[in-house]
């Protein structure tokens, strides 16, 4: 135990992901003595990647790209259309996308790397664990322990994805997103298992590279999400190629003679059992946070046992007064890296003593990064209705067409915009939902609207910028009330 | 005793026959703007990362390579298309790097002695 009002560091960060990151080197920068820790456990196919946490390595950044490879295979196919001259099938190449990708993960690493040096954030390569709640005990890859003690320790664990537990088979022959993004050969035709975002946006890629690829439900697609949203999205996917098996849940898998896996499943609504072969399996059914190896219970830290997250206090505090925690592993927070990041920065300053102010969790905007990407934020409908009553808000919505579509003969069905609003009052907006090409791009300003309050009125008073798919988002108004016909037609 | 080998190179070519002659050797390269017959050379930040670097080279791991690569001219420095930016991607001088990785540190970093021995020494 440390001599009291003497520790080694002001605040050890225990994981070097998005939250851990930004935590640690804005504490730094405050003047606080600071070191973090980062560890990764390889997974169960042996995976294992650089500093940066989930976000860089098997997340948010790997997935953009390959989202990326995959609508650039698209508008090769849409470019004929728009006159240009192809001569030949145009194929994908795993490889050259994958090693493409990894080395700018790898590239993103090293920065990290070089950043923390920079900002005298002392870096450690150990898997931290809480002795008490001054001590922590890094353990390094060769088994040598590290005693460092802290005035506050800050806990930023992340969280990994989740094997199924009753499938025979599951482990032994499946992968998961730890594992997709750094694969050196094509994953070949795949079954994804789940329908969580992470299951349809790998899906997604997946199909889009020219992978036979097939999607398995439980219950609901896109859980939490507005569910009218949820099944556009996946009513586009089907449509551009993606099979799926509704209502359905594996129940073994094998691997025959010829090295395919067999998978075998059982169709909850008819009961029936049926089975087919891939050449990959990849588990997307959940995350669980990495709080089991952290010592948690001896320091009394409480979690939710439910879910295993840290059970935590608007300012990020746990139980026990000097250890917080925040990021994936925060109950109750959104699973997000920007989310993280602000979150770790404010967290910084309040330990710093230098500010009071607490994250706001509030109209979060998020994207889906599906074909058809979904961005949203706010209330999902259902949401809205539960709070204010069917008769307290008011539905505008509208099916519209990109104008990119029309040359290239592109299916725009699910091209769709729904804006939520307090029907009384100033008719405050209360949710914005946008299914359309580059949807993350068009919400961020809308995001920033919402956290100003903007109302309907000033939604239709602002000029949108033409030809473009947000600028629908202005035009919107027919209500789902009225029961009229939300197409757009013409300019 | 000396743990690694120093290769002295000038220009493109000579590089790549160096690295191409050490496979499966860890190699380190530095790129520095031409020295003249003073020794002194044309960029001044190359100049003030020298020292820094070769202060550092203690650490270099047993058994490595370290290719010390003039690159040439200021005029052929400036060249959009020159073959060290278009091949190598290099962005500046002086760049200190780990061959075969995404490990660099380029100009002023190159003036941080502990980043210096970081790229020398970590992973």
């Amino acid at each position: 135990m440390s001599p009291i009002g003497k520790h080694d560091y002001d605040l050890v960060v225990i994981g070097g992901g998005s939250g851990g990151l930004a935590c640690s080197k804005e504490a730094a920068q405050l003047g606080q003595k600071v070191a973090v820790l980062d560890y990764v456990e390889p997974s169960a196919k042996g995976t294992k990647w650089g500093l940066g946490g989930t976000c860089v390595n098997v997340g948010c950044i790997p997935k953009k790209l390959m989202h990326q490879a995959a609508l650039l295979g698209t508008a090769v196919k849409d470019a004929q259309k728009y006159g240009w001259q192809i001569s030949g099938t145009v194929s994908h190449d795993w490889s050259t996308m994958a090693e493409a990708v990894q080395n700018y993960v790898k590239s993103l690493n090293w920065g990290h790397r070089v950043q923390l040096q920079d900002k005298k954030v002392t870096y450690l390569n150990l898997k931290g664990t809480l002795v008490d709640k001054h001590t922590i005990r890094g353990l390094s890859k060769a088994g040598k322990e590290t005693i460092l003690t802290a005035k506050n320790i800050v806990l930023a664990t992340g969280g990994r994805p989740k094997y199924p537990s009753n499938v025979p088979g599951a482990v032994e022959h499946g992968i998961t997103s730890d594992d997709i993004f750094w694969l050196k050969k094509s994953p070949g035709k795949t079954l994804v298992v789940g329908a969580s975002y992470v299951a349809l946006e790998c899906a997604g890629f997946l199909t889009g590279i020219g992978l036979n690829t097939t999607v398995m439900v439980r219950s609901i697609a896109l859980r939490g999400f507005d569910q009218q949203m949820a099944g556009l999205v996946t009513d586009y996917m089907e449509s551009y190629g993606t099979r799926f098996e509704w209502k359905s849940v594996p129940t073994r898998v094998e691997r025959l003679s010829s090295g395919a896996l067999k998978v075998t499943w059982t169709n909850t609504q008819t009961g029936c059992e049926h089975s087919d072969t891939f050449d990959s399996v990849l588990w997307a059914v959940g995350r669980s946070p990495e709080t089991k190896a952290l010592g948690l219970d001896k320091v009394g830290v409480q979690i939710s046992k439910e879910t295993g997250k840290v059970i935590v206090g608007a300012d990020e505090s746990s139980s026990v007064p000097n250890i917080y925690a925040f990021g994936d592993i925060g109950e109750g927070r959104p699973e997000l890296t920007p989310t993280a990041i602000k979150a770790g920065r404010l967290l910084a300053h309040r330990l710093a003593g230098r500010s009071s102010e607490l994250m706001n969790y509030d109209n979060v905007a998020t994207t889906v990064f599906t074909p058809l990407e979904y961005g949203c934020v706010g209330l999902s409908e259902v949401e809205a209705e539960r709070r204010h009553g069917k008769d307290g808000i008011e539905v505008y919505h509208a099916f519209y067409k990109p104008l990119e579509f029309t040359v290239s003969q592109r299916d725009s069905s699910q091209c769709y915009i729904k804006v939520i609003c307090e029907r009384e009052g100033n008719q405050k907006i209360l949710g914005l939902h946008f299914l359309g090409p580059n949807a993350g791009e068009v919400l961020q300003g809308f995001s920033l609207a919402l956290q100003c309050g903007a109302t309907y009125p000033q939604l239709t008073r602002t000029v949108g910028i033409h030809p473009t798919s947000a600028e629908e988002l202005m035009k919107v108004n027919i209500t789902k009330r009225s029961g009229l016909d939300p197409t757009v037609t013409g300019c | 005793m000396v743990l690694y080998e120093e290769v002295n190179v000038h220009g493109y070519d000579e590089f790549c026959q160096a690295v191409s002659d050490r496979k499966g050797k860890e190699i380190f390269a530095y790129f520095s703007g031409n020295k003249d017959d003073k020794g002194k050379s044309w960029c001044p930040d190359c100049v003030k990362a020298e020292p820094i670097v070769r202060g550092e080279m203690s650490h270099l791991p047993e058994g490595s390579v370290f290719i010390y690569c003039q690159v040439g001219e200021r005029a052929y420095w400036k060249d959009p298309n020159n073959e060290f930016k278009k091949t190598l991607k290099l962005s500046g001088v002086p760049t200190l790097l780990r061959y075969g990785t995404p490990q660099k540190l380029v100009e002023e970093e190159c003036f941080k002695a502990d980043l210096v021995k970081m790229l020398f020494t970590e992973d």
